[in-house]
């Protein structure tokens, strides 16, 4: 039974490749070139199957308007159409996948646009949640953004930095951090993240920097401590000395009279701030004696009557 | 099936400025790689369909944007209808004869 059911399959598709082709395009056989195409176009345009996706049987008959286009266009073939000789079936074109095969699937792709639909996918009930959900499968979607984490000293992140980061697909990205760059601030960069899906455009990098800790300094907040060592000749008359920052080495001017624990503040020496400016360096003296003991200092000691009279426990200890 | 460019020109019948024209227009939007953009099946479809739009129904350019953006958003619709669809018990045999009682 199935047999004869597909026998009458064929022999139906059979007839309708045979269709003349004068009636297939509407047109009379006394049909000048210029009639056939206009009749042609007309009916192409409303069987395209790309402008009819719902409809499977745009497909056969646009194939039947262009294979019966095909045959009378070509004035040979149509002169011996029209004589007999040859048969409607001269003109059959080969198999062909049309868009809407493409644009019907499961799998998002980056042509579909949701902008038909979006005003319902925006209300609040069940089935704008559904239309959600297509939205986002069929939406024309942004790369992912992409972390990556690097680190700098201190120097680097008072002066500013170029760095080169290899991804772990072997590219590189140059990052420039500016000099003042936020601690604990994410730069981003526009455009160097993950690929995006059609005209989405691709997602940003997205860069944690870590600055790293220098051993000479301490933080505090903002500002950050250095513990600069001083000679008693130093302390006692006062002078200049060099002192590192982050920027660099500056000369500080040590008061005369200065003790182990005076503070001094180099304004913005610190760590870049938030809202802009910078914290202070505070740079804590300590004296310190020369290494080897040193006979006439302590001649001079012995002898220095106001020195030995300080008590510096004063209110510590009796 | 993914091709390149070259590939794809020829598959497709269009050469390299028309291609490049598209592409500009965002007609065509193949996969973007690290060896540059990816074309597939679904690319060749639709340069062929751009294609009659040009060369049978005689459209022009800006008219073609407004066709493909139009086309574009009838398979959105019936992807959501499909979803939509798929998310609806169907009636079983029993609750149909029920409904015919």
């Amino acid at each position: 039974m199935d047999g004869r059911r597909e026998d009458d399959r064929l022999a139906r598709d059979q007839e309708e490749i045979l269709r003349d082709p004068y009636e297939v395009l509407g047109v009379d056989r006394t049909a000048s070139s210029a009639e056939l195409q206009k009749a042609y176009r007309k009916l192409a345009k409303a069987l395209h199957p790309d402008l009819n996706p719902g409809d499977k049987s745009a497909e056969d008959k646009f194939k039947e308007v262009g294979a019966a286009y095909e045959l009378l266009s070509d004035t040979e073939k149509r002169a011996r159409f029209d004589s007999g000789e040859i048969d409607a079936s001269g003109a059959e074109r080969p198999q062909r996948r049309y868009y809407r095969d493409f644009a019907t699937g499961d799998d998002g792709h980056p042509y579909t646009s949701a902008s038909g639909f979006a005003d319902f996918a925006d209300t609040n009930d069940a089935l704008a949640e559904l239309l959600r959900r297509a939205q986002h499968a069929r939406a024309n979607r942004q790369g992912q953004d992409l972390h990556y984490g690097m680190s700098i000293d201190f120097v680097e992140w008072n002066t500013g930095a170029s760095k080169r980061l290899t991804l772990p697909d072997g590219s590189t990205l140059d990052v420039t951090i500016p000099p003042g760059f936020i601690e604990g601030q994410t730069l981003r960069l526009k455009g160097k993240g993950a690929p995006g899906f059609g005209t989405g455009g691709p997602g940003d990098a997205l860069i944690e920097v870590e600055v790293l800790p220098d051993p000479r300094f301490a933080r505090e907040g903002d500002n950050i401590l250095l513990e600069m060592p001083i000679s008693l000749a130093e302390a006692v008359l006062g002078g200049e000395i060099r002192v590192p920052t982050p920027a660099g080495e500056v000369i500080m001017s040590v008061p005369r009279g200065s003790n182990t624990g005076t503070t001094l503040r180099l304004k913005g020496k610190g760590a870049p701030r938030r809202g802009g400016g910078s914290g202070d360096e505070l740079v804590k003296l300590k004296i310190i004696l020369p290494r080897a003991p040193d006979p006439e200092l302590e001649a001079f000691v012995s002898n220095w009557a106001k020195g030995k009279a300080f008590n510096p426990r004063e209110g510590v200890s009796p | 099936m993914t091709m390149s460019k070259q590939e794809f020109l020829q598959s497709a019948g269009i050469d390299t400025q028309t291609v490049e024209f598209w592409l500009e227009q965002q007609w065509l939007l193949p996969e973007p790689t690290p060896a540059g953009p990816s074309f597939s099946d679904r690319e060749i479809a639709r340069a062929r369909f751009i294609v009659d739009l040009k060369s049978t129904f005689q459209v022009n350019d800006e008219a073609i944007d407004v066709i493909l953006h139009l086309v574009d958003q009838i398979h959105g619709l019936r992807y959501a209808i499909a979803q939509l669809r798929s998310c609806i018990p169907r009636p079983s045999a029993e609750s149909s004869r029920d409904g015919n009682r």
